[in-house]
């Protein structure tokens, strides 16, 4: 048995994206639930089933009593942070294609710019397995996201000549899209290359342009079996393709110790399995979502999704490929860099609305849209179709 | 700095008379201190030539040094704290017993403000020459200083403050920060397969044994990438600085910081040679640095291979208390950090050190040990690690032509001391 067209997500919630909240997580979290809940034209007690990430401080216990459900019959945590994304969405569809839930919530809810950075250094380790991973790497100032990234995105610029402009190049994209997106930070605010270069340093290779925003925000999205979802108000988001995966050696965020440092080998897991379940390959995609927290990945997952070969990326995206009108449009909702952090969960939702059609920048004739989520880590991802 | 210019353009103060003449009796003191075994008879070593004008444990109101002035103006401004950071002396010719010598002093000049691994400072030079008493030069040395502005975040290497990143260790990580505490690089092995791996877990992935040993580095890789943190700010860093992911000759990676270039030179295929960097009192990390920085890398170090042997010999020197008091006394180097583990500890030193008379007449023993039958001509010391009471000094050299000798001097938290010696033309 296969899990493609057994389930679909039948609604979509958020907050605002702001800078600071000025609420709970808990609150992001159940106002973004319940709105995903309305969107499906159902009530919590409808809800059956809660999914987050183990990053989430929101337990799904907490979450249900917000929200009056009276029983849970599944939840599950997704760790590895940002590389939960589409995996919570992979864990409600199994569960509803098994019977085991009927209506499953997934949701990401923090204040990630008010409240705990994760740009930020973390000085600690504990003596458990990811705490003995970043102890190679912390006490040598290795300490952020964007340092760990920019170690593979070096070695991708030599390994294959890529430069700092094709990096931009999708700052520009994501900005340029942003900029049309009212519910976006970057609303209105689109960048060039130049003011892209001319941005400081924040680890060399990456100037602050490449990496993305921080924010306030919350989203979720409502699972349920693609039966109900065709008797739901929204035109259903078919799961035509859900997928999990790590590679050789996997670490969280350190994949220089096996293989090349310029390849997701995690990605290409996801790809793999994500082709081969929907029996679609790169071509039958008409927009994708690609988790762009720093902007070298996006070059990387473009190669290992098969859109294009190894090296050529930087080819593939100039002239506006990955912008709206380009062979494949990445990101519409402007992705992390421009619309909002909210840890890929935004995407998923932006996905959603390209196969319902009714999204702010919509691409037109979408089919199948491919979501990808956190890249270095272990990851996720989904197709999500128009129903036949 | 307006003063700065002034006391350049000064010159030469007035010349004061050293102490005592050339005698043999400090000769034989500096001699039996250093381990010197060298022939001297009248003829006093070459690199004791600053101890002739040493003030001893009683300064004179009238001896002040050259840069006095400008010292304590960058102390006024915050830059209070110091490090030797240079000693070159050149000699023009041997002095003999019974010459009475005199010293003249000269500012040299003022750099910066530099960022530095101290913290922001001001790098100053100054001078002192000698003379005999047909007021002919003996011998010149340039002294050069950093006065630092100690950091808000203290810098790692010093005392006092403990460093914050610190890792994490477990059972089966245990024997690689040993390994670093004991001046070696570990790479676990599997005992069965003899598959290396870092970083290092309890079940080799290709047998699945869980017998392991680990063989130490030779210390030899090459920059595989790398990266330079600018932003934002991490504790008990001072950016920009670089981390690189390195690639060991035995063919595993391992992730630290290049240290010896400036960042923005590190380089994706720059070979790199291990240091052992020392964070706190407790915490000691490997890094890596520039393999051609100076000097090249010895052969090999410590107990990379077993037969490994330095091409010139190596010279090991038990950095005793005895040692580092003696060798202080006998250089007329009365400063307590030498002598006085209390008042080396309150001024934030592990214990007492050796002094940089010492450092530079120790690099002359070594070179005319590993140069039979020559004559020194000038000896650049660069300053690094102190040498603390405990440790082992190695010395170790490199032959870069007849008449030039590139040596080091490694203790345990690095590179003590690297130093090019060259020698006059042969007769």
């Amino acid at each position: 048995m296969s899990l493609s067209g057994k389930a679909a997500i039948a609604g979509i919630g958020a907050t605002e994206f702001s800078k600071e909240s000025g609420r709970s997580e808990l609150q992001l979290a159940a106002e973004a639930c319940l709105a995903a809940i309305k969107d499906a034209g159902l009530t919590p007690s409808d809800v059956d089933g809660l999914v987050t990430y183990t990053a989430d401080a929101n337990s799904e216990i907490a979450v249900q009593r917000e929200l009056g459900i009276p029983a849970l019959r599944f939840f599950s945590r997704v760790d590895y942070g940002g590389g939960a994304a589409c995996g919570t969405v992979a864990h409600a569809a199994m569960a509803v294609a098994t019977g085991q839930a009927n209506a499953v919530l997934c949701y990401r809810a923090f204040n990630e710019r008010s409240g705990h950075r994760f740009g930020q250094a973390a000085p600690s380790g504990r003596v458990d397995a990811t705490g003995l991973e970043f102890s190679w790497h912390l006490p040598f100032g290795f300490a952020t996201p964007a340092a760990w990234v920019a170690m593979q995105a070096r070695r991708y610029m030599h390994d294959y000549g890529a430069t700092s402009e094709d990096f931009g190049r999708v700052a520009v994209a994501m900005r340029r899209h942003a900029a049309t997106n009212p519910a976006a930070w970057f609303h209105g605010r689109p960048i060039t290359l130049e003011e892209h270069q001319a941005s400081r340093w924040i680890v060399d290779p990456l100037h602050l342009l490449d990496c993305c925003q921080e924010s306030d925000g919350g989203v979720a999205v409502l699972v349920t079996s693609l039966d109900r979802a065709r008797d739901l108000p929204n035109r259903p988001a078919v799961i035509t393709a859900a997928a999990q995966g790590t590679g050789p050696d996997q670490m969280m965020m350190f994949g220089y110790y096996t293989g090349e440092l310029s390849a997701l080998p995690a990605m290409a897991t996801v790809g793999d399995t994500l082709w081969a379940q929907s029996g679609l390959s790169p071509d039958d995609v008409q927009t994708a979502i690609l988790y762009d927290h720093f902007t070298p990945f996006v070059l990387v997952q473009l190669e290992e999704l098969g859109f294009c070969g190894r090296g050529q990326a930087k080819d593939y995206i100039k002239d506006g490929g990955i912008e709206l009108g380009g062979r494949l449009p990445v990101n519409p909702n402007g992705g992390q860099l421009g619309e909002a952090y909210i840890h890929g969960m935004n995407g998923i939702a932006e996905a959603v609305r390209q196969v319902r059609g009714a999204a702010v920048n919509q691409v037109p004739d979408v089919r199948n849209v491919l979501v990808t989520a956190g890249t270095g880590v272990p990851t996720s991802g989904l197709v999500l179709s128009a129903p036949e | 700095m307006a003063l700065a210019g002034r006391l350049a353009a000064a010159g030469e103060r007035p010349p004061l008379p050293c102490p005592d003449p050339v005698n043999a009796a400090m000769i034989r003191n500096w001699t039996q201190a250093l381990g010197d075994t060298g022939t001297w008879d009248d003829v006093a070593p070459p690199a004791m030539i600053q101890v002739w004008s040493m003030p001893g444990l009683v300064r004179r109101p009238d001896q002040k040094g050259a840069a006095d002035q400008v010292l304590g103006m960058l102390d006024a401004a915050g830059y209070t704290g110091i490090v030797a950071t240079n000693c070159d002396q050149t000699y023009d010719r041997c002095v003999k017993v019974g010459e009475q010598l005199s010293t003249r002093m000269r500012f040299g000049g003022v750099t910066g403000p530099k960022r530095t691994a101290m913290g922001e400072g001001y790098f100053v030079t100054w001078y002192q020459s000698w003379y005999d008493e047909n007021d002919e030069r003996v011998a010149e040395m340039l002294f050069r200083v950093l006065k630092f502005r100690p950091g808000k975040r203290p810098p790692a290497a010093s005392t006092g403050g403990r460093y914050p990143l610190r890792p994490a260790v477990g059972k089966d990580t245990a024997f690689f920060w040993d390994g670093v505490n004991a001046g070696e690089l570990r790479i676990q092995r599997c005992a069965d397969c003899g598959t290396l791996r870092h970083p290092p877990g309890p079940m080799c992935p290709h047998c699945h044994s869980l017998n392991r040993d680990h063989v130490v580095a030779s210390g030899r890789g090459v920059v595989h990438s790398y990266v330079v943190h600018h932003h934002p700010p991490v504790p008990g860093r001072t950016p920009p600085y670089a981390v690189a992911v390195v690639e060991l000759e035995e063919g595993v990676r391992i992730v630290g910081n290049v240290n010896g270039c400036p960042p923005d030179q590190v380089r994706v295929g720059m070979p790199v040679r291990l240091v052992f960097e020392r964070m706190d009192d407790e915490l000691v990390l490997p890094q890596w640095t520039p393999a051609d920085a100076p000097p090249p890398a010895p052969p090999s170090p410590p107990a990379a291979t077993a037969v490994a042997e330095p091409a010139s010999g190596g010279l090991e020197i038990e950095l005793t208390p005895t040692f580092i008091i003696s060798t202080a006394i006998a250089t007329r180097d009365f400063m307590p950090v030498h002598h006085d583990p209390a008042q080396a500890r309150a001024q934030g030193s592990k214990d007492i050190f050796v002094n940089i008379l010492t450092s530079i007449g120790l690099v002359q023993r070594y070179a005319l040990e590993t140069v039979r039958d020559a004559t020194p001509e000038s000896i650049e010391v660069r300053l690094g690690a102190p040498a603390y009471a405990g440790d082992t000094l190695t010395l170790t050299g490199d032959r870069v032509d007849d008449r030039t000798l590139r040596v080091r001097g490694a203790v345990s938290l690095g590179d003590h001391l690297t130093a090019t010696v060259r020698f006059k033309e042969a007769r």
